[in-house]
Formats: C-alpha cells, sequence, structure tokens
C-alpha cells in the first residue's frame, strides 16, 4: 500500500519543518517582528532623497507628538489639572518632554529681537521704513503714548525705533490660543470651557510596537482621573491612530482567524464524522508557520495589515487535505497514500495555479500586496508540503466514514442544474448573465483614496477636528519645498511663494503658513534697510520734539548699521525661531533647500497652481500622489491579471491540452466580470483592493474548474470536492468582509463574490476525457 | 495683635471690589505719564475715559495726539477713519488689557490670580499694592501700586526693565449715564 518513497517523505519534511522552527526562533528571538507602519505599506513616490527627508522631517511630530486639551469651565481648574497630568507623565517615562506651561527665556529672547532688528524686520514694515519714513516715524510716536500696545520686551531706551516691537507683531499669528500670563500655559476659550494646551513628546514613535498602546493607555487614564474633578480631555496625535489600529488588527486577526478555524473545523468534523480528520488543519499551521518565516526573512519584518489578510490563508491551504478527504466518497475503502496518489497532479496543478495569481500580487507597486503574496505563496507551499509528505502518514490507517448529507447535496445542486438545462440551454444562460454584467458594470464606480487604508474610529477623528476648530491649529500634510542655489535665492523664492499665499489667506482659502522668510529677510533687503536708516535724521524731529534726545538717536543709529547681515543659521538660533527650525533643511547637493509649512487648507489643487510657474517651487502631496498611483495601480492590476491568466493557461495546456485549458481560464475569468457586475448593481465601489481580491480570486478558482474537469470519482464527488474547497475559503475570505478596515472589508467582499461565482459556474468545465498519466487507476 | 487683624478686618478685599464694582458708568479725565529711564521728562498724555459695567473702557486720548481706543471681553479696538478697528489679539497683550480692567473694576478675585494683593487704608482712601506670582509676570512687571477713595484715583506700573507709568484719573464721576454716541461706540 505504502511505496518506500512514502516512508521517507514524512521524515524529509519533518527535518524541514524543524529547521523552518529554527529559523523561525532565531527570527523572534528580540521580541515581535511586526510593524504597524502604514507608510511602509504603500508605494514610494518620492524617488528625491531631499523630498524624503523633508516628508520625515514634517511626519516626524505626527508620530511622535501628542496635543492635549484639557478643559473646565474654571480657567484655575484646568491650568491646576493640566499641571498635575504634566507632571505625572513626565514621571511615566513614556516621554521625552511634557511641555504645560511656556518657561519663556525672556533675555534671550530681547537678545535675539536686538540683534535681529535689521534681518528679521518684515516686509511690510521694510518698505515703510524705506519708502515712508515720516509715517514711519509717526507711528513711533503713537506708539509711545499708546497704554494698550502690550508688554514691550525691549525697553524705549534700548530701541528708539520700536524696531523689536514691529517683529514681534509681524510674526504670524499661531492659532486662537492665547498666553495666560500669570501661569504660563497656553490657553484657549471655547464652548464655554478653557481649554489649557498639554504637549508631550515620546521617547520612541508611533512604529514601535508597545508604545502607542502604553500612551493610549495612559491617556484613557488620565481621562478617567480628569473626568472624577469634571475636568474633559482631548487629544490628537498619530500615536492614537497607531493604537487603535494596532488594536484593531489584534481584534481581527482573532475575529477572522478564529472564526475561520472554527468554521472549518466543524465542517470538517460534520462532513467526515472522525476526530483524527481535525489533523487536516496540520498544513494550515504549517502554512502559516512558512508564510510567516518567509516574510520576515525577506523584509526584516512582518506587517499587522499582511497578518490580517494572511489569516484567510487558513481557508486555502485547508482545500490541499480536502483534495483527498474527499475523495472518501467515492474511494471505499479510503487509504490516505492511494487517495494521495491519485489526487497528486491535480494538487500540483493547483499549488501552481494559486502561487502564479498570489505572485501577480507582488508586482503591483504596493509593498503591502508584496508582503501578502511572499506571505500566501510560502504559505501555499508549507500547506502543500505538509498535506504530501507528512498528513497522509499520520492519517495512515484512519477509516473515513463520511457523512451522506454533502453527496446529497452535491447529487441534488447537479440534479437542479441538468433540470434548468433542460429548460434553457447553456449558450441562452451565457447570453443572460453577459446582460447581467453589461448592466452591472455600467453602473460600477471606481473610488481610491489612502483613507480606505484607515479604520479610524469615529471618536478619534471627532476629537482631532474639535481641537483644530478650538486651537486653530490645522495642520496640513501638503507643504512646499523650495531649492535654490544660495540662501538669497531661497529666501527671494520663499518671498515670491508668500506673496500668492497671502493671497490665498486673503480669499481664506487658506489658513496660514510658515516660512522662513516670515523669520529673516534675504540679504539683498537688510542691505536696503541699513541704507534706509542712513536717511532717518532728517525724518525724526517728531521724536525729537518729545524730549528724545538727539545723541540717544545717534547713537542708536551707529549700533543698527553695525548689526551684520545675519544669515538663516543665525536667525534659527533664538526663542523666536522655534516653530522655524523643522523648516530649514540646510544645504542640499545643489544648494540650499527649506519647507514651507501650512495650515487649514481646504483646496489642494489651487496650491498646486501656485508653485506652477515659480522655479524651485514644488509641492510635495503625498496623499494626491498617492491617490494618483492608486489609479495607476488599477490598470496595471488589470494588466497583471491579464498576463497571470496567460501564464495559467500555459501551464494548463499539458494537462487539458489548449481547448482545455483556455475553458477552464475562462471561467474564473467570468466569475470576476459577474463579480464586478454584482459590486455595480449593489452600489459598492471598485477600488483597487476589491481588483486585488479579483485577481487573487482567479488563481485560486482555477482550482475548482481543474477538480470539475477531471472528474475523479464522478461528477457528484468532484462538485462536492470543490464545494468543500469554496466553502472553507469563502469562510476565511467572507470574515474578511466585517473588518472596519475599508481596504480589507473591500478585498473581502470581492473576493468573496468572486468565489461564489466560481463555484456556480465551475461545472461548466466540461469533462477531459483522460487519456493517459491522470488517468484514474483502480480504486 | 487683636487690634490689628480687626482693623484689617475693617476694609478688606471683597469690600473694595464691591465698592469699585457699585458704579454702572464712570466718567472721568486721565493723565498719563511714561517715565522712560532714558528721558528726563515723562511722556505726558491727557484724555477722556469712560468705564462703563458690562461694556469695557473707551479710553480717548486728547494731547498730544487724538487716538480713541475700546477695550472690552472682545478685544481691544482703535479708531480710524472707517471705524473701530480690532487689533490683533496678540496673547500677552490681551492679557495686560485684561489686568488693566479687572484693575479699574476691583474685580480683585481675577487679580488674585496672578498678583500677591496687600491692602491699606479704608474705604475713602485706600492703598493696594500687587506684586506678581509667576515667574513670567516677574519678567515683565516689579509691582503694580493703585490707590483710591471712592473710585480709583492712581495706577502706577513698575516695570523690570526701569520704566514706570502712572495713570491718574480725576474729576472721575459715576452721577452721568452713557450718552447715545457712548452707547453706540460699545455697541459697534
Amino acid at each position: 500500500m505504502t511505496l518506500p518513497s512514502e516512508r521517507m517523505l514524512p521524515r524529509l519534511f519533518l527535518v524541514l519543518l524543524l529547521a523552518v522552527l529554527a529559523l523561525a526562533g532565531w527570527q523572534w528571538r528580540d521580541g515581535t517582528p511586526l510593524s504597524a507602519n502604514l507608510m511602509e505599506l504603500v508605494p514610494g513616490t518620492a524617488p528625491d532623497a531631499l523630498e524624503l527627508r523633508a516628508e520625515q522631517r514634517m511626519q516626524e511630530p505626527l508620530n511622535r507628538e501628542m496635543l492635549v486639551l484639557v478643559g473646565h469651565k474654571d480657567r484655575q481648574q484646568a491650568i491646576a489639572m493640566a499641571q498635575k497630568l504634566g507632571e505625572q507623565w513626565q514621571a511615566s517615562g513614556v516621554f521625552e518632554k511634557v511641555q504645560w506651561n511656556l518657561q519663556a527665556d525672556l533675555p534671550a529672547l530681547r537678545t535675539q529681537l536686538l540683534q535681529g532688528r535689521l534681518a528679521m524686520l518684515s516686509a511690510a514694515d521694510r518698505q515703510q521704513l524705506i519708502e515712508h519714513p515720516d509715517a514711519f516715524i509717526q507711528q513711533r510716536v503713537q506708539a509711545l503714548f499708546d497704554p494698550f500696545t502690550g508688554f514691550s520686551l525691549v525697553p524705549s531706551q534700548d530701541d528708539w525705533l520700536g524696531l523689536t516691537g514691529r517683529i514681534q507683531n509681524s510674526q504670524p499669528q499661531r492659532g486662537s490660543v492665547q498666553l495666560d500670563i500669570g501661569s504660563g500655559v497656553l490657553v484657549a476659550d471655547a464652548d464655554g470651557k478653557s481649554w489649557v494646551m498639554l504637549r508631550a513628546r515620546t521617547v520612541g514613535n508611533a512604529f514601535d510596537m508597545n508604545l502607542p498602546l502604553q500612551v493610549a493607555d495612559l491617556l484613557q487614564h488620565s481621562r478617567e482621573e480628569a473626568a472624577q474633578a469634571d475636568v474633559q480631555l482631548l487629544a490628537a496625535s498619530g500615536l492614537l491612530y497607531a493604537a487603535s489600529g494596532q488594536r484593531q488588527a489584534a481584534r481581527e486577526i482573532t475575529w477572522v482567524g478564529g472564526g475561520a478555524t472554527m468554521g472549518i473545523l466543524l465542517l470538517l468534523l460534520l462532513a467526515f464524522r472522525r476526530w483524527r480528520v481535525v489533523l487536516a488543519f496540520v498544513p494550515v499551521l504549517v502554512g502559516m508557520l512558512f508564510g510567516a518565516v518567509a516574510c520576515v526573512a525577506l523584509f526584516g519584518q512582518m506587517h499587522v495589515m499582511t497578518l490580517v489578510l494572511g489569516s484567510s490563508l487558513i481557508g486555502v491551504a485547508v482545500d490541499y487535505p480536502l483534495h483527498y478527504l474527499s475523495k472518501s466518497w467515492s474511494l471505499k475503502p479510503w487509504h490516505s497514500w492511494p487517495a494521495l496518489r491519485l489526487t497528486l497532479p491535480g494538487l500540483t496543478l493547483s499549488l501552481i495555479t494559486s502561487c502564479i495569481g498570489y505572485l501577480a500580487l507582488a508586482w503591483t507597486p504596493f509593498p503591502a500586496l508584496t508582503q501578502i503574496a511572499v506571505f500566501s505563496a510560502a504559505g501555499l507551499l508549507g500547506a502543500y508540503l505538509s498535506a504530501v509528505c507528512l498528513l497522509p502518514a499520520l492519517l495512515k490507517g484512519a477509516q473515513l466514514r463520511p457523512a451522506q448529507w454533502p453527496m446529497r447535496i452535491a447529487e441534488s445542486l447537479l440534479a437542479l442544474r441538468e433540470s434548468l438545462l433542460k429548460y434553457v440551454r447553456t449558450p441562452v444562460l451565457l447570453a443572460l448573465l453577459i446582460a447581467f454584467c453589461v448592466g452591472g458594470l455600467l453602473q460600477l464606480q471606481t473610488k481610491n483614496d489612502i483613507r480606505q487604508w484607515i479604520g479610524a474610529p469615529q471618536q478619534l477623528t471627532d476629537e482631532a477636528q474639535t481641537i483644530a476648530r478650538i486651537t486653530g491649529y490645522q495642520p496640513t500634510s501638503q507643504f512646499f519645498l523650495v531649492r535654490a542655489v544660495n540662501q538669497q535665492e531661497l529666501l527671494e523664492r520663499q518671498t515670491a511663494l508668500s506673496e500668492r499665499l497671502d493671497q490665498l489667506v486673503n480669499l481664506e482659502k487658506l489658513q496660514g503658513y510658515l516660512s522662513l522668510n516670515q523669520l529673516v529677510s534675504p540679504p539683498s533687503e537688510q542691505r536696503k534697510v541699513r541704507d534706509a536708516l542712513g536717511k532717518l535724521p532728517q525724518f525724526w524731529q517728531p521724536l525729537l520734539e518729545l524730549g528724545v534726545p538727539a545723541d540717544a538717536l545717534q547713537a542708536e543709529l551707529v549700533k543698527l548699521q553695525a548689526l551684520p547681515t545675519e544669515d538663516i543659521d543665525a536667525a534659527l538660533a533664538g526663542p523666536l525661531a522655534e516653530p522655524y527650525r523643522t523648516l530649514w533643511l540646510g544645504p542640499t547637493d545643489n544648494g540650499v533647500a527649506a519647507m514651507v509649512s501650512l495650515q487649514g487648507l481646504n483646496n489642494p489643487a489651487l496650491l498646486r497652481v501656485q508653485a506652477l510657474d515659480l522655479p524651485g517651487v514644488q509641492l510635495v502631496d503625498r496623499l494626491g500622489d498617492l491617490n494618483k498611483v492608486f489609479a495607476a495601480t488599477q490598470i496595471s492590476a488589470a494588466e497583471l491579471k491579464l498576463a497571470s491568466c496567460v501564464l495559467i493557461v500555459l501551464v494548463l495546456i499539458l494537462p487539458f491540452g489548449l481547448g482545455g485549458a483556455l475553458r477552464i481560464v475562462s471561467l474564473p475569468l467570468l466569475a470576476a466580470l459577474c463579480s464586478l457586475a454584482s459590486l455595480g448593481w449593489l452600489g459598492q465601489p471598485l477600488t483597487l483592493f476589491s481588483l486585488f481580491g479579483l485577481l487573487l480570486v482567479t488563481a485560486i478558482s482555477v482550482d475548482y474548474a481543474i477538480l470539475m474537469r477531471e472528474q475523479i470519482g464522478g461528477a457528484a464527488a468532484s462538485l462536492l470536492g470543490t464545494m468543500l474547497a469554496a466553502a472553507t475559503t469563502w469562510l476565511s475570505f467572507g470574515l474578511l468582509a466585517v473588518s472596519s478596515t475599508p481596504a480589507v472589508s473591500n478585498f473581502g467582499l470581492s473576493v468573496s463574490l468572486g468565489l461564489a461565482y466560481s463555484f456556480i459556474l465551475a461545472p461548466w468545465a466540461g469533462r477531459q476525457v483522460h487519456t493517459a498519466p491522470v488517468a484514474e487507476p483502480a480504486a | 495683635m487683636l487690634g490689628f487683624s480687626s482693623l484689617a478686618q475693617a476694609f478688606d478685599l471683597q469690600q473694595l471690589s464691591d465698592q469699585l464694582a457699585k458704579p454702572d458708568v464712570i466718567h472721568g479725565n486721565f493723565i498719563q505719564e511714561k517715565h522712560l529711564r532714558a528721558l528726563p521728562q515723562p511722556l505726558t498724555s491727557k484724555g477722556t475715559f469712560v468705564l462703563a459695567k458690562n461694556h469695557g473702557l473707551l479710553w480717548l486720548l486728547k494731547t498730544p495726539l487724538q487716538q480713541d481706543y475700546r477695550i472690552s471681553d472682545k478685544g481691544i479696538a482703535r479708531r480710524d477713519a472707517s471705524g473701530w478697528q480690532m487689533l490683533p489679539n496678540k496673547s500677552a497683550g490681551a492679557e495686560q488689557n485684561r489686568l488693566f480692567l479687572a484693575v479699574l473694576q476691583g474685580d480683585s478675585s481675577g487679580l488674585q490670580r496672578d498678583f500677591e494683593l496687600s491692602l491699606s487704608g479704608d474705604a475713602q482712601n485706600w492703598k493696594l499694592t500687587l506684586t506678581p506670582r509667576s515667574m513670567l509676570l516677574k519678567q515683565v512687571f516689579n509691582q503694580i501700586n493703585i490707590d483710591g477713595g471712592e473710585l480709583v484715583h492712581n495706577i502706577e506700573l513698575l516695570e523690570t526693565q526701569g520704566d514706570r507709568t502712572l495713570l491718574r484719573m480725576q474729576d472721575s464721576t459715576s452721577a452721568q449715564p452713557l450718552s447715545d454716541a457712548e452707547q453706540h461706540d460699545f455697541a459697534e
């Protein structure tokens, strides 16, 4: 019964399995090699190293910082709670820096303002000084009498012309938060409450696996504590999204993986009525192991999304043992090794076609899909090897006496089909099907957006929006990258850009922006200011009339004209420059570069237009670019699908001939078309992920057509095998459809639909007239 | 000891607050002297003011130049040819103006948050000294002195940098209601 080779195989396989296990142990030696970084999953659209550096710089705060508003109707209570929480967080060890009040270094600020009186003067003030020196002096006189100008950081006798005050007032207003002068906190009043700002910066970033959860837990604890004092907390941070994403992934892996496992085991037990049949799950476990090991070996780590989507592999891997287990209905008595021998060619074909389908995903520009492809292909190989080498040995001597109900279902389905075909012939059915497809396709809408990757809970996005409304901070992901040969040119280019952005701000298309030229003017402008100061004595009579000593003014002029021309690095050194520092990229290969950050944008297309004819200015819009890549990938995915079909046809020509191969492949293609049409009829959008799902369906369901065409053990037994295989696969992919991540759920829906159609269409695969090798040996 | 504390209780912050919060509208003249460390003579300006409960303050500078200001909950506004213009809500400036209103209206609870208050004298002749509590305020003010009787008479701001501002409110009266023009100014 058992060939000598079949005695060796299990031992060889066990050696391989041990080796893979050892490798896995080594890979996991430093903890879980898992990643939750969403950006690792999307295609890199920035080939430029500088652009990449700029992007990382802009994203860093999102992934490391948390902004919390502490709100109470009494300002003092809000401040007290902010202080208490701030101290607790600082002590927690999770944060590198927690800031609840400004420790303003006024002497340093004074020094910076005095030193920068030429360099930091705003464009409007420079213009007035140069073109209307009389008005400039008049305003200064007025300011000296004005009791409400606020604190002057620099005493009048150190700055008779009031340049430091002008610099302070021309700095862009940042949101609607105000300094509470008594406590030093930043506070905003809204909705009848005072909201105190608390900022925290973590030691690691959002992609350390444990950190986001720690931060989320700490925040939850603080929320509860604050609630007892009737204080409300609002929080926004990329860390919170990461934490929620991780929790969601864990939940979904449990649901999809656990649900599929339970369902499949139940199905196996109900159909085969033997506890030993649970061993059919061994290939699934081995498959998961192989998949994970291959993934970590190739990519260094595995993404949680790969795990979620990969957990659907359970349903595909279990099909291999089902291939020969289902022969127990027709082979009596059933013995494991002969049943395997009988189905081995079909099994092998199934492995090859499925791998072709999965690996086709690897050629899309999506790292996410490359990972899933590698995980799945390696997983299938592992499942196949264990199904072929190990499982028959484990099942040796098992007496399978399967239940009759699945057979009866299969038979009655076939009977139903026969009677249907009596009334309506196949060509008519085909015509109806095509009409259905055309009708559905006409209603199909495509939709692609990076946001489909994120199943962000409503509460998080609501809170972030509330914070943006209260504080006026509305950071946008788009920014401008400005390049130039030197600092002079850079600041000039930024000035040109600023003029356009100011117009957008005036039109309320943009809330604000931050650019280095708001902090420091180009060297040429600084020289002009110095020259203009030389003419000022002709105009300063009104100051002398107030009693300002002439020699004091003269001495100040000398001091001002002696101020050195400031470059960007010098301007960035002082405390006033804090918000600007991230914008400066410094020297590059071809000169210098800096960014311009934006606030409260409502029309990205308008921005793109601004940069069109400005040399050296480029809008970096990662989200927009990604969405474009999504659309472009849709086309290449369709091409890949066709290419994979051609490849599968080539593989199948050998056993089935050209006609048979074409027929087998056309069925899954038709099924894919039907699924597309169904999406249209259901009003569901076609996304990149549904397309990827269909790509996969072709590969998996070719298997059903092969099973039906081979008809080992009769039509009913073959349909039964197909039915079981489809049911298990459908169980695992169908569960993906309930995922709260739109991308995953789209994928699950389209695969489920595709599988259903493939099963319905499979009997049309025809019947292979067996010639030599695949012939049915005597049972 | 007993005598001293009962004397202190004779006129306390609460009573001062109540006293200053009583009038609905106060009209008066002011003289502002800015003593800059480097100037031998103070910068002196004169004008009139209107302080109205629930509305805010109109500060009408007459000499040596003419300029109208309005301070209210909404912020500070300056009048130009085309009407009242709200000034940008610069954080520090807005806070200072909140303080200014609190001083004039005797809102001691608002002041106690940021300053140590010490009160001496009686209802007809009192003196209130404000010493900043926070590091930030200490870097700006050394002390604020306020004195008065039924109403506020003088406010003196001593800045850390050595400048000093003295506001003298004279001929204050609470007998006169808001004129139509003043009501219009507050409403606009």
